[in-house]
């Protein structure tokens, strides 16, 4: 009687948020899942009809539209971002998780790019990158490139995305940085003391006790990494708007496209279900692995 | 004391029920708040005095206008009176947002109003959609820096062309390193290359068909293409809007001329006095048309607007030419009404400062505005393949030719 009256209790306290949650989330996660399967442009919009079923016929559009393609092939390079933020951000953790005279100027000054707006933040980079900006200058510097072979990163095809990928590094590592900071502050430091005792060297201190008890941090980490870069919009739309040639049009540009130039909502929701499955995917390996792994450590 | 008190009752009563009797109409506008708060709230005031049985709720929108537009509209909170420009207009056209502006005001009293030319720009498929609001001058006058001309040993009477204006600006860049005159190549919202066609006399389209692809066509891409390759114009201009750049540069000395409308210079003297100081103005320099071109902002009513009556009388009060020639006195746009260019307060007598002679130059130039051609249907898809080849032109993947044939054959297959 009494564990039924606490389930109770608990359900009632948790039912506010369950409902935002429903109305906020839940219901508009739905809502596109059923545009995706219908015909819903400006046109029904304006006339104030219903969105019309057409069945799967949004997927064989947008699936062989070679802007998706190239948006989706686009967005899964830009996971590549993932692996190398989190390393770093690891690392630094690591390092600025040490009793040290100023290492709180160390971690706040790690943090400033987290709360740099893109705007800001686009002044800076756009100089960083520009044909006579610091880059080609610090190559030409060194004797790597000619002067007459200098080129905007930005505007080559080749090096754009990339150039944008590490604007994402740079803003996010510290964000990152202070989780694992966190993370690394949990663990009890008799753990490593009995392990350096025992004559384990500092590596295998950090492989053996450190990355194990780190598995949560790590999987919550890299989650939301991968989500992110596959979310990523914001610095599309401030240094190249999807160009030079495509090559930075990412799979949530062309769902940003179609929904809010195009009006085509049905066709929308199905460029964004797919982005969803791959990051459904991705989440579910993320999950795997480090639950795999965290049995090992076990 | 009875009588008093029912006669307080009843003056209560009535004035609660003439309040409820008040229709209020909803107006966005596009990026003017909060710089023009003083002048939209002056003429909302203006507007509630002539109309007493009318409010007006005003909100200044951004970049997602549009965006929020249709989201009001499916949420059946669609404003009243929405401030569009010439492609989101033809857009919401297509999409069939809008009503005609013709069912709720005679033509006759728009053609009297407004210049025909203006009103055309928003003439789809023979209805007429927008109330012309201000306009602008793609070459309504040129600024130019006298100290880089100077050092670069350029005489501005020379430029009559725009043939000239770019020999000029090899020049500068030469002599200076400075970057002379930057033109418009592409935009996320049009497709600003056509106008180079336009201004030479080429034409766009023929009997709805697309035809810019002529030896003559690829041959003015290429044109535009040597200069980008020579760095007489900057590559920045394939990733950023060219008037945006023109401002940053022109403000760091770093670009020579300004061809436009005059409302450029309010950003220079905000961030470079110096220079705004060295800047003189002249009549800008035209293509082997002697065409200008030019858009204009538009009033719109929503097919889902509650009160498209009240929505019509705001917007011919907010685009009049009384509350447009205010308007040019606060910033330098174009009045799109017949008029003010006879309104001797946007003359620029005596004055010797930039923008007042920009001004005075461009404030007549309403009947002027041309945008040279109509979007098309599929307005966003096609101006981005458009833009797509203009853009491999430019980065060399495809010939000039190659680049106009591909465009051509994509609006004609997808502009329908």
């Amino acid at each position: 009687m009494n564990r039924t009256r606490s389930y109770l209790t608990a359900y009632v306290m948790l039912l506010p948020a369950l409902l935002l949650m429903g109305i906020f989330t839940l219901y508009p996660v739905l809502y596109s899942v059923y545009l995706s399967f219908t015909q819903y442009t400006a046109l029904e919009l304006g006339a104030g009809k219903p969105p019309v079923w057409n069945g799967l016929e949004n997927f064989r559009v947008v699936f062989s539209d070679p802007l998706y393609q190239t948006g989706v092939l686009n967005s899964l390079k830009y996971l590549l971002v993932v692996p190398v933020l989190q390393l770093v951000s690891l690392s630094v953790a690591v390092l600025v998780n040490q009793k040290l005279a100023g290492i709180a100027f160390f971690r706040a000054g790690y943090y400033i790019p987290v709360i740099t707006s893109i705007s800001l933040a686009a002044v800076m980079w756009e100089w960083v990158y520009a044909k006579d900006g610091l880059i080609n200058a610090t190559l030409q510097a060194v004797g790597l490139l000619e002067r007459s072979s200098a080129f905007s990163w930005l505007l080559n095809e080749n090096t754009a995305l990339w150039a944008i990928m590490l604007v994402t590094f740079w803003q996010g590592f510290g964000y990152y940085m202070v989780l694992y900071l966190a993370g690394l502050q949990s663990i009890s430091t008799e753990l490593e003391e009995a392990a350096r005792l025992d004559g384990a060297s500092r590596v295998q201190i950090f492989w053996r006790i450190t990355v194990p008890l780190m598995r949560p941090t790590l999987l919550v980490c890299s989650l939301l990494s991968t989500l992110a870069a596959l979310r990523v919009l914001q610095e599309i739309m401030v240094f190249t708007g999807g160009g030079p040639l495509n090559s930075t049009y990412t799979a949530l540009f062309y769902v940003y496209s179609k929904a809010f130039q195009n009006f085509d909502y049905g066709q929308a929701a199905a460029a964004g279900m797919g982005v969803a499955l791959v990051g459904f995917l991705l989440s579910g390996l993320n999950f795997r692995l480090t639950r795999e792994n965290y049995r090992e450590g076990k | 004391m009875l009588k008093k008190l029912a006669f307080v009752g009843l003056s209560l009563l009535a004035s609660s029920a003439f309040a409820q009797q008040k229709t209020q109409i909803e107006f966005w506008s596009w990026y003017l708040s909060p710089k023009f708060d003083d002048f939209i709230k002056g003429v909302i005031s203006d507007f509630e005095k002539a109309n007493p049985t009318i409010t007006v709720k005003w909100q200044d929108k951004g970049a997602t206008i549009e965006r929020d537009f249709q989201a009001t509209i499916a949420l059946g909170q669609a404003p009243d009176v929405v401030n569009f420009w010439n492609d989101s207009t033809a857009a919401a056209v297509q999409a069939n947002l809008l009503v005609p502006i013709t069912d709720l005001t005679p033509l006759a009293t728009l053609n009297k109003a407004y210049w025909p030319n203006v009103l055309n720009i928003f003439k789809i498929e023979g209805k007429y959609y927008g109330y012309p609001w201000y306009g602008y001058v793609d070459q309504g006058v040129m600024m130019y820096n006298t100290e880089l001309l100077r050092k670069a040993g350029v005489s501005v009477s020379k430029i009559k062309t725009l043939d000239d204006l770019i020999e000029a600006s090899k020049t500068v860049k030469a002599k200076t390193g400075s970057y002379g005159w930057l033109p418009p190549i592409k935009d996320p919202n049009g497709a600003s290359f056509l106008n180079w066609f336009y201004l030479d006399g080429l034409p766009i389209t023929q009997s709805g068909k697309a035809v810019f692809n002529s030896p003559a066509h690829a041959a003015v891409l290429q044109k535009y293409v040597d200069l980008m390759k020579a760095d007489v114009i900057p590559q920045d201009l394939l990733r950023k809007e060219a008037f945006q750049l023109t401002n940053e540069l022109y403000s760091q000395g770093k670009a020579t001329f300004i061809v436009g409308g005059p409302q450029s210079l309010t950003r220079v003297k905000d961030s470079n006095a110096d220079i705004y100081s060295k800047t003189k103005v002249v009549g800008a320099p035209l293509g082997k048309a002697k065409v200008q071109s030019g858009g204009a902002f538009s009033l719109v009513i929503p097919r889902a607007s509650k009160h498209p009556k009240e929505a019509a009388l705001f917007a011919q009060f907010m685009s009049n030419n009384t509350n447009q020639v205010k308007f040019a006195k606060v910033v330098p746009i174009v009045p799109t009404t017949k008029g003010a260019e006879r309104d001797a307060s946007l003359k620029a007598t005596g004055s010797k400062d930039p923008i007042a002679i920009a001004t005075g130059k461009v404030a007549g130039t309403g009947k002027l505005i041309n945008p040279g051609f109509a979007a098309p249907k599929n307005t966003d898809a096609v101006y981005k393949n458009f833009n797509d080849n203009i853009e491999a032109a430019f980065l060399g993947k495809k010939s000039a030719q190659q680049a106009l044939s591909d465009a051509v054959t994509f609006w004609n297959e997808n502009a329908k």
